[in-house]
């Protein structure tokens, strides 16, 4: 085995490695113990790396028969007390979308890796994209809640996936990482120590009296305490609408009351899954909002644009969904326009827009497999600084 | 990667086609300016089908976190086929440094720029086998474009080699660099 396929040391010095390597590290890191999934280009590197790193810690790899196998797995694994991970692009995340909806529903925890490429179907399987925005957030039937992080570099990958495993665990639910194919496959020098490590995250387990245990009954934090496997608590769980004691059920009193849980449970956690970046926002006329490569494109752009007199600032959202609303509104007071380029035809532009109202708000969108670069960014912000002054 | 100071940076593409082995290239390439402390991100290009399909792997070299990890300005290129001669001519840079391997690549458009026009191809063939160009080349680039010692680049053409090619990539390498050396550039 190669030495980077190694954790990292503590106060470890510059190592090269791809995003997907990153995404691997991160998660036997935060103490991932159980990866199953399906070849698919571009995030194969991911398990790839997971089924060397895997048996070196006692965890198990399986390379399933399909990508529907693979996310039932990956739940299996979970409601048996161990931290799971699947990774996909495209075609398998749409796959998975019905065994998500069950995660999200029967509230167990998982992480799910999202490898953005050209879409729609099979589309564009080595090239870009960053079209399933609105995908991760809605992709199954049925309103639920869901945790979407998006990272922006190698770097950036590791430490989202720690914190996808920590949001998954801790909040009890599925959580989406999602980033495109230039980030995934992109190899770069990175720092990582032992100082990113949280703890790793504790499931709320059950404790106290079987007699009394109910386990969809949430306490203030709204997060039912599950049952550790063979620990002698009752345990029903289900797809169907059920009540506090795990059971089916269409009363609507019981169905309003944990459908109501689930859908505000974040709202007492959003300190720890809010995440986002500003850059330059402060005094900016020209505020871009981006993730992932994208974001990466602004950040240059930022430097493009102010050598020439324009101020040009950046807002990037590390957690994509639950949006950093108030933060976005914040970083945006100031500016006369707010630019969203995305290589899409407008997903996260239609979110801004949402928050911002849309006159202010404009996108810049490339679906043609490329990704968008500085200069397209720093003109286009150009213009619509020469817009505001005519 | 927070940063509103404009990075000096370099880029480098290594262009042809798939199975030449350009993004192995890169990535030795990108482990010797690690080790020298350089930050890098080296990106690639690829097709569908795994071999003969456009290919580049392009590689940014900056003494800071790299902002945009893609290439937008061409410092260096080098060409192991006439495929990947479109796609990068026009992201050259004036002056920029060209390597480009005569049978496989053996006309090139005008332009202000430092053409060399080496036998790559051919120095691998004459070692025993084809596949070692893109060493060949990599030795050449590191001669040309004095990116890094070159202990370290051998180095890291050791640790990423397997076994049964060890010997003939080093020697690879050290042709490349004699090509590299022996060299003076094509008038513009």
């Amino acid at each position: 085995m190669n030495a980077i396929d190694k954790a990292p040391a503590p106060g470890a010095a510059l190592r090269l490695i791809s995003g997907n390597h990153a995404c691997a590290l991160g998660a036997v890191a935060a103490g991932c113990r159980f990866f199953a999934g399906y070849p698919i280009t571009p995030s194969s590197e991911v398990a790839e790396r997971l089924s060397r790193l895997l048996p070196e810690v006692d965890g198990v790899f399986v390379q399933m028969e399909d990508e529907i196998a693979s996310i039932a797995a990956v739940i299996g694994a979970s409601m048996g007390g161990v931290k799971a991970l699947t990774a996909t692009s495209g075609p398998g995340f749409s796959l998975k979308q019905e065994n998500i909806g069950y995660a999200a529903g029967a509230e167990i925890p998982c992480v799910i890796v999202n490898v953005m490429r050209g879409g729609p179907s099979t589309g564009m399987p080595t090239r870009p994209s960053q079209s399933d925005i609105m995908q991760s957030r809605w992709g199954s039937h049925g309103d639920y809640p869901m945790i979407v992080l998006a990272p922006a570099s190698v770097r950036e990958i590791y430490t989202e996936t720690i914190r996808a495993f920590y949001l998954a665990e801790t909040c009890r639910t599925p959580v989406v990482l999602l980033y495109d194919q230039v980030i995934a496959q992109l190899t770069e020098t990175v720092e990582l120590s032992d100082g990113e490590n949280r703890a790793p995250a504790e499931r709320k387990w059950a404790s106290g009296p079987r007699e009394t245990y109910r386990p969809y009954a949430a306490d203030e934090d709204g997060i039912p305490a599950m049952s550790r496997p063979g620990a002698g608590y009752r345990v029903h769980t289900t797809g169907l609408t059920h009540g506090e004691n795990g059971f089916p059920t269409q009363n609507p009193e019981a169905v309003a009351r944990n459908l109501g849980r689930l859908f505000t449970k974040f709202e007492r956690h959003r300190e720890a899954i809010d995440s986002w970046e500003t850059l330059g926002c402060e005094d900016a006329d020209v505020v871009i909002v981006a993730i992932g490569i994208s974001a990466r494109a602004a950040m240059r752009a930022i430097d493009i644009a102010r050598a020439k007199g324009l101020r040009l600032g950046l807002f990037r959202p590390i957690t994509l969904w639950p949006f950093p609303e108030k933060a976005l509104r914040d970083a945006t007071a100031g500016a006369h326009a707010v630019l969203v380029p995305e290589m899409n035809a407008g997903q996260l532009r239609l979110e801004v827009e949402r928050i911002l109202g849309s006159q202010r708000v404009h996108g810049l969108h490339r679906y043609d497999g490329e990704a968008i670069s500085p200069e397209e960014i720093a003109a286009r912000a150009q213009a619509l600084a020469r817009e505001k002054t005519t | 990667m927070k940063s509103l100071m404009r990075d000096t940076r370099i880029e480098i593409r290594i262009g042809g086609t798939g199975g030449q082995g350009l993004i192995l290239c890169a990535k030795m390439l990108a482990d010797a300016l690690c080790t020298a402390g350089k930050h890098v991100a080296q990106s690639q290009t690829y097709e569908p089908t795994s071999r003969g399909g456009y290919c580049n792997s392009d590689l940014i070299i900056s003494d800071r976190e790299v902002d945009y990890p893609l290439a937008t300005a061409l410092d260096c290129l080098v060409l192991l086929d006439r495929m990947a001669v479109k796609p990068s001519w026009a992201l050259l840079k004036p002056g920029a440094l060209v390597i480009a391997d005569t049978r496989l690549c053996p006309e090139l458009p005008e332009g202000n720029y430092r053409v060399h026009h080496l036998p790559l191809s051919r120095t691998a063939i004459e070692l025993g086998s084809e596949r070692v160009a893109n060493i060949v080349a990599l030795g050449a680039l590191a001669a040309l474009g004095t990116l890094c010692e070159r202990k370290a680049l051998e180095q890291a053409v050791r640790a990423d080699t397997p076994k049964s090619f060890l010997d003939i990539n080093l020697d690879a390498l050290s042709a490349g660099h004699r090509l590299g050396k022996q060299t003076a550039p094509l008038p513009a």
